[in-house]
């Protein structure tokens, strides 16, 4: 055994990392900087020219990835808010109050076998919850969620939402089909003829919107809405958002319209036959589908990102932290003591059973968490795309939770009300909604030309 | 069906909302557990000493203090000499054939009576006399009988049961539950021989074991300290 040989034995574990970590991490950085050296004006000319497949890459990639932590959110939002409903505590046990029991759910079913049954057509089979999952997941792209942040402005973003929504209804025929089992074919259709049957009055209800808003751009519509919370067009179309959300209750397969898997009552459908993630990928699918729709009702009828009142106070940010000049170092540097000590020093007065250091401690972290909601408060006054994001995210989760808290109360349907009321009840009053809608726009047109 | 549609779908999420907030009823089992009812005592149960004996003296405290009266005891003392029970014969089963025999009026054997020593009674009853025939001070009562006779003999106790109409079963609960009261004259060996001469198979096994544990064996009654 040679002199390094001997040597590199005679190294304790961590030894070893450090001796081959520490070189391959020079390395690697130094090839990273030569690199960006070299080639990073290249790079960064061909990103400039290219701005818009840049930004089509950027935002598939970001709403691809946005679904995960969305679908274990409603998840985990429908394991608790029913379980509290039920005067159950739900998940506790997970992470902080169960947060994390989705994501061991999500770990599980990644986990379990993937069975394809004998008979069944493997690529169909294959790709139908691929299908149903990013014919949801697609229409994300035209959602604005901010000003500004949105990944395409299409002008045709409400036709383009109903086009893509609806492909999903094929993924679902193609789960049906494919599994070879009657139960799956039989299961299918009934969700086709569902889905299908309430799409009609989903796209009917939101004509008289478009009617008044005068664009399908779901951007446009946003903006059009900006001011106080009385120029939503929920205030012109209480109708068309019913039907909306009702449509739009059947259309994600929630309840009391989930009878594309009545999972308590019949044979759970097109998903009989599937297991492992394939199945995940369904309801992946129809989670994601619930924050979509709900993100829609906000963005139509409840005014996007608007915040539902102007900031009444207009406040000058002119914060130019150069102009402090050493002061800003001073400050940088006595701040964060002033602010621990301010914060502690009502924690030690009002009890003599508290010790300074936890005192301290205390203040510290309250000075952090005050340092925190100073940041945000600048953040949403400075800065608009936050306040946008806020808005938008909190008017959908209420949505959201609205989805869940019918499922927490409502019994489902039978097939034939269903139907009944798609057709009888839903379709007629979209019709009265659009010619109202429109009698009026044409009668305020001709008593105010404008 | 109320007349106004969607208003029973409304009261239907008031419901759950309301729900929603309200204090919830799981107990998470293995952190808390439910108290137990209010009025539970636990389980009956005769428990055994380390010698495989039962534990219970016959005080009658339980019984005393059953709420419901669910209690009924019988059986040998603790000495093995004769029948002590608490509770009425009707509802006593072992009683119950004696019970019948008793109603029907011919002589009742008692498969446990074993003849005690007779005792002259007359300083009893002018200790009975002194107190009153009182049920109530029956310690002071059993405290004079044991001063007047070195013990409390079976016919004495029998014999205040009959003036004070106490239960017998009572007084021998109050005595079996004071330690200085003793039913024996206060000498061990004799004592000893008479639980040997009635209980030959525990008086053997005890010896046996005491010298299979190669130890004094133990004493023999807890009350025989004199």
């Amino acid at each position: 055994m040679t002199v390094v040989g001997r040597s590199w034995d005679r190294l304790t574990l961590p030894g070893k990392i450090i001796f081959t970590a520490v070189p391959v991490l020079i390395i690697l950085s130094v090839s990273l900087i030569a690199a960006i050296a070299l080639l990073g004006g290249l790079v960064v000319d061909l990103l400039a020219n290219n701005l818009p497949i840049v930004r089509f890459v950027v935002a598939v990639t970001v709403v691809l990835l946005m679904t995960i932590p969305t679908a274990f959110l409603i998840i985990y939002m429908e394991m608790k808010v029913i379980a509290l409903m039920n005067l159950r505590i739900g998940p506790d046990r997970v992470g902080p109050f169960g947060s994390l029991l989705s994501v061991v759910h999500g770990l599980k079913v990644l986990m379990k076998e993937d069975f394809t049954p004998t008979g069944a057509d493997p690529l169909v089979f294959t790709w139908a919850p691929v299908v149903t999952y990013l014919a949801s997941v697609m229409t994300l792209l035209v959602i604005p969620f901010a000003p500004g942040f949105f990944g395409q402005d299409l002008n045709l973003g409400l036709l383009y939402f109903f086009a893509i929504g609806g492909l999903s209804v094929v993924g679902l025929l193609m789960a049906g089909w494919s599994s070879y089992n009657k139960y799956s074919l039989l299961g299918g259709l009934r969700s086709a003829a569902q889905v299908i049957s309430y799409e009609i009055p989903l796209t009917l209800s939101v004509v008289g919107l478009i009617l008044l808003a005068g664009t399908m751009s779901l951007n446009q519509i946003v903006l059009n809405q900006s001011g106080w919370f009385t120029d939503w067009y929920v205030f012109q179309q209480p109708l068309g958002v019913l039907i909306f959300f009702i449509a739009a209750t059947a259309e994600a397969n929630r309840t009391p319209f989930d009878l594309t898997e009545a999972d308590s009552e019949i044979v759970a459908g097109f998903a009989t036959e599937y297991s492992g993630m394939r199945f995940g990928f369904f309801f992946f699918a129809e989670y994601v589908n619930v924050f979509i729709i709900s993100a829609l009702t906000v963005t139509l009828f409840f005014g996007g990102w608007n915040a539902p009142f102007p900031w009444p106070w207009p406040v000058d940010l002119a914060l130019s932290p150069g102009q402090l000049g050493i002061g800003l170092l001073i400050l940088v540097a006595i701040v964060p003591l002033i602010l621990t000590v301010a914060f502690a020093a009502p924690i030690w007065i009002v009890s003599a059973r508290i010790k300074s250091w936890q005192a301290l401690l205390g203040g510290f972290l309250l000075a952090n968490l005050f340092v925190m909601a100073m940041v945000g408060a600048v953040a949403y006054i400075g800065i608009e795309w936050v306040a946008g994001l806020l808005w938008f995210m909190g008017k959908t989760y209420v949505f959201v939770f609205t989805f869940v808290w019918m499922r927490g109360t409502l019994p489902r349907v039978r097939i034939d009300q269903l139907m009944d009321f798609a057709w009888k009840w839903l379709l007629p009053a979209a019709f009265l909604n659009l010619f109202v809608t429109a009698a009026a726009i044409v009668v305020a047109q001709s008593v105010r030309p404008s | 069906m109320s007349l106004v549609p969607g208003l029973g779908i409304a009261r239907g999420m008031a419901l759950t909302l309301r729900r929603f907030f309200e204090p919830k009823v799981t107990i998470k089992y293995p952190e808390d557990r439910r108290d137990p009812p209010h009025k539970f005592r636990g389980r009956l149960q005769l428990l055994y000493d380390e010698w495989g004996t039962l534990k219970c003296e016959t005080c009658f405290q339980c019984a005393q203090a059953c709420p419901i009266e669910c209690i009924d005891m019988g059986g040998m003392d603790t000495r093995g000499r004769f029948h002590v029970h608490w509770g009425a014969p009707e509802t006593y089963g072992e009683r119950r054939e004696e019970s019948a025999l008793r109603r029907s009026g011919r002589p009742v054997p008692d498969p446990a009576y074993r003849p005690f020593d007779v005792v002259d009674l007359a300083a009893l009853d002018a200790i009975l006399d002194e107190h009153d025939h009182d049920p109530a001070r029956m310690l002071q009562i059993l405290e004079a009988t044991q001063a007047a006779y070195g013990y409390l003999p079976v016919a004495a106790l029998k014999r205040i049961s009959q003036r004070t109409g106490a239960w017998y079963a009572m007084i021998y609960g109050t005595a079996t539950y004071y330690s200085h009261l003793r039913f024996e004259p206060a000498d061990a060996s004799r004592q000893a021989a008479a639980m040997d001469a009635s209980r030959p198979t525990e008086g053997t096994y005890l010896t046996a074991l005491g010298t299979a544990l190669a130890g004094a064996p133990r004493p023999r009654a807890k009350r025989a300290r004199a």
